[in-house]
């Protein structure tokens, strides 16, 4: 036989044992060690899978929907309150600290095509789409689980993981990415009485704050005043990656013909009124209505609790403005979300 | 671009495919194109240093050869040796005398002015990528310029090729002229054979950096994190662990630039060859990162007199060298000592051998063999961990150990451990690519499914970059 085709050949002959091999290899992974894997690196998806066949709908969430305060009354999650609505509804919780769109979206694709139309409420949280989040440090570690949730071969998501093949840039990179928006990323006003004469988040942090009549600073009350501003001083428009990720999700469930709600949990306006005032105010609720008319517009349901709980029900307020909520808040958002879907219900379509 | 990442998967086999398709007077371009983007990958403003080191070595290398007084020769050398030194000791050694820097601050201050900032970064936080490999090799052309052992490269697009070689710039080996550029400008045909090596020397390196030092990377660090946590046994093993981690770590890097460069017909030298089955520390640093070893007894051990001098001198020299190599790894006196200790082995073994050469039975190489194993391993303390003031209770938690945790070893780890000691008992003076040539065919494919599949299946899970690199 000529060399070179005897070349070739031998070449086609080993890609396509080669081929035999990797499949193989796939279904042994598969099999044997992918749930193993996933327990370690994707809980949330070996969670969805562990329950999905048995479970009417499914809450995904992060730190708000559960407490680990020892004062609360009760220790009842928002999901839980939801399902307690509903008799004989078994509302399947999926919640994990820091998890956000990025997460929920390829969780949403693995949820198996029921022939009843199922619920999935996703947590839609404001400070989401600020640059502290997507910018935030413990990013690397999410995508790495994301990596799992993908809709590919089993073994191939371990692959790229383990090649790196997903976004692990380091914290300080991020952080790096971070002030580059904080400094660059400008605020502009579209009502009259609102106007940032400090139209970018560091030189509005910048500006002395609770100073009293010598001129000293009240630090820890400007402390958490910038904080609020780091969280809520920004302005989502159509290039935010994560309003991307919503968009994706949208379009998931619509393939899978899943009734998506998007669950808007409170935010503590209250103190952002206190510590910063209208202009903040005005930020956050110009977001909220750009988000609720969106999805609304695509036919979701918003569940729009973003000013539904008082100062009070914020446990970190003191410390940092942040989604965790004492047992009456859970309750009171839980039922919330409970009513929105019983309209549903009577208006449109059975939840279930 | 890290060799164990999807990007250099595809990256590899385009480069090579355009290699061979590209005629030989293009081939040049390519790999230099090829290198920068590599190397670019990174940190893109990294690149002008690399580019800078280049313009200094050429262009000193050209007048050097030409100039026949002493002094001009001599002043040329001395401007060869600050640019690259002093980028070395601007982006590695700088941060030493300066005052500790937050992270955020500089964040803040980079975006504030982007081109100091990065300069601050690279100082502080992100130092160039192999730095301390390509200031090296280009400084071995300048000197065997000096020296008149080599011609200078007369075209500045080779030369640039031979500074920036892509498997081989941000790790090692550390290549010299004579060596590689003939390579580099060489007609090269692509072959089955040469394939099949390379495909061997990768896949054996992925096996040991992902499946080895990847998975025992995180109980390394848990262990060097906080040792008081665990029991005897478990600091032990994390203790040992990191000699088996960067052994690892950096042969499996040193066979997938090994193999990468036979891809387009370029042979890199061997930088490890079993070295812990070393039987005397002389022998371990024969086989233990081959080209820093033979860098340094060059360049620095024979300048200075090597075993032309008298014994005090020769015992301060060997000292001298093996501390310098030791701080060549970093900023820190942790390196310093390392490096130390490894030079007083070194002397009380040439002592005792001067004394009385003891009879090479297989007995005293056996019991050489464990003494040099745990003397290395011990040292290597040294080296991993952070501060010289964590050492003492690391070294009271491995005699009196007060925690009770016990360092969790999976079964797929402890079966990799296995098939990686067989390996290296059969690569005793041998090299993967040539051990597989005396297997049959269906053993050979059974030695490779088995590498796939730990590279696969089990292979560490979060992002490990290369030890070497920060070097």
């Amino acid at each position: 036989m000529h060399k070179g085709l005897h070349t070739t050949l031998k070449i086609a002959i080993r890609l396509l044992v080669g081929a035999v091999v990797l499949f193989s290899f796939n279904l042994i992974y598969w099999k044997y060690f992918w749930m193993k894997d996933l327990d370690k690196h994707g809980p949330m998806l070996y969670n969805l899978i562990e329950i999905q066949d048995t479970f009417d709908a499914f809450y995904f969430g992060e730190s708000s929907n559960f407490t680990t305060h020892p004062d609360d009354y009760n220790q009842l999650r928002i999901s839980d309150n939801i399902s307690a609505e509903f008799e004989g509804w078994r509302l399947g919780a999926l919640n994990h600290g820091a998890y956000h769109v990025g997460m929920f979206r390829p969780l949403v694709s693995r949820v198996h095509n029921f022939k009843n139309r199922k619920t999935v409420i996703v947590t839609m949280n404001l400070r989401t789409f600020n640059q502290d989040v997507i910018y935030s440090p413990s990013e690397a570690n999410l995508q790495l689980s994301t990596r799992f949730y993908k809709r590919s071969p089993a073994l191939l998501n371990r692959v790229f993981v383990s090649f790196n093949y997903y976004d692990n840039r380091s914290g300080h990179e991020r952080d790096l990415l971070k002030w580059k928006a904080w400094t660059y990323d400008t605020l502009k006003s579209t009502y009259d009485s609102i106007s940032f004469e400090k139209n970018t988040i560091r030189r509005w942090c910048e500006v002395p704050k609770f100073l009293d009549s010598n001129g000293v600073q009240d630090d820890a009350k400007r402390q958490l005043a910038d904080q609020y501003i780091k969280a809520y001083a920004f302005q989502i428009d159509e290039h935010n990656p994560m309003l991307k990720e919503f968009d994706d999700l949208v379009g998931i469930a619509k393939r899978k013909n899943l009734n998506l709600v998007f669950n808007l949990i409170p935010e503590n306006i209250e103190d952002a009124q206190l510590y910063i005032g209208d202009n903040l105010v005005w930020l956050m609720r110009s977001n909220r209505d750009f988000l609720v008319e969106r999805y609304t517009e695509q036919g979701i349901l918003v569940v729009d609790n973003l000013e539904l709980l008082e100062s009070k029900h914020f446990i970190d307020r003191a410390v940092i403005p942040q989604e965790h909520y004492d047992a009456e808040g859970r309750e009171r958002v839980g039922k919330s979300v409970a009513n929105a879907l019983k309209n549903q219900r009577t208006n449109v379509t059975d939840p279930e | 671009m890290l060799f164990n990442s999807v990007a250099f998967l595809i990256f590899l086999p385009v480069v090579v495919l355009l290699y061979y398709l590209l005629p030989q007077k293009f081939c040049w371009v390519l790999l230099l194109a090829a290198s920068y983007v590599f190397y670019g990958s990174w940190k893109i403003e990294f690149l002008c240093l690399i580019i800078f080191s280049t313009i200094v070595d050429f262009y000193v290398g050209k007048l050097m050869h030409r100039a026949t007084e002493k002094w001009r020769r001599n002043a040329l050398l001395a401007v060869s040796l600050t640019a690259n030194l002093g980028l070395l000791f601007v982006f590695k050694y700088l941060v030493l005398f300066l005052p500790p820097m937050d992270p955020m601050i500089a964040n803040i201050y980079t975006v504030d002015h982007p081109f100091l900032g990065f300069i601050v970064q690279g100082i502080y936080f992100t130092i160039p990528v192999g730095i301390s490999f390509y200031t090296f090799q280009t400084l071995s052309y300048t000197i065997d310029i000096y020296h008149r052992r080599i011609e200078p490269e007369t075209h500045i697009g080779h030369f640039a090729l031979f500074v920036t070689f892509f498997p081989q710039l941000v790790a090692g080996p550390i290549e010299r002229f004579s060596r590689l550029m003939p390579q580099l400008k060489e007609k090269h045909q692509a072959t089955y054979r040469q394939f099949q090596k390379a495909f061997r020397l990768m896949l054996y390196g992925f096996f040991i950096k992902m499946c080895i030092a990847d998975n025992l990377s995180p109980l390394v660090d848990m262990v060097y994190d906080n040792p008081a946590l665990f029991n005897g046994w478990s600091t032990w093993f994390g203790t040992f662990g990191f000699g088996l981690q960067i052994y690892t770590d950096f042969a499996g890097y040193s066979l997938i630039a090994q193999g990468a460069a036979l891809c387009l017909g370029i042979n890199l030298i061997d930088n490890f060859k079993t070295p812990y089955f070393s039987t005397s520390i002389g022998e371990f640093w024969n086989r233990w990162h081959i080209s820093l070893s033979n860098w340094f007894r060059d360049y620095l051990y024979i300048p200075l007199g090597g075993n032309k001098v008298s014994l005090l001198r020769w015992s301060v020299n060997i000292l001298a060298v093996f501390i310098i190599s030791g701080f060549w790894h970093g900023a820190n006196y942790t390196f310093l000592i390392w490096g130390a200790i490894h030079g007083l082995l070194y002397l009380v073994e040439r002592g005792i051998n001067a004394r009385k050469r003891l009879p090479q039975t297989r007995l005293v190489r056996f019991i050489g063999g464990i003494l040099i194993f745990a003397s290395v391993n011990l040292a290597w303390l040294f080296f991993r961990i952070d501060t010289l003031t964590d050492v003492p209770n690391h070294v009271s938690q491995l005699f009196h150990s007060t925690g009770a945790t016990v360092l969790e070893l999976t079964w797929p780890l402890v079966a990799m451990l296995g098939v990686f000691l067989v390996f290296e008992l059969l690569l005793y003076n041998n090299r993967i690519d040539r051990l597989l040539d005396k297997f049959n065919l269906p053993l050979r494919w059974t030695i490779y499914a088995l590498f796939v599949w730990c590279i696969t299946a089990w292979a560490g899970v979060t992002n490990h970059p290369f030890i070497y690199f920060q070097f």
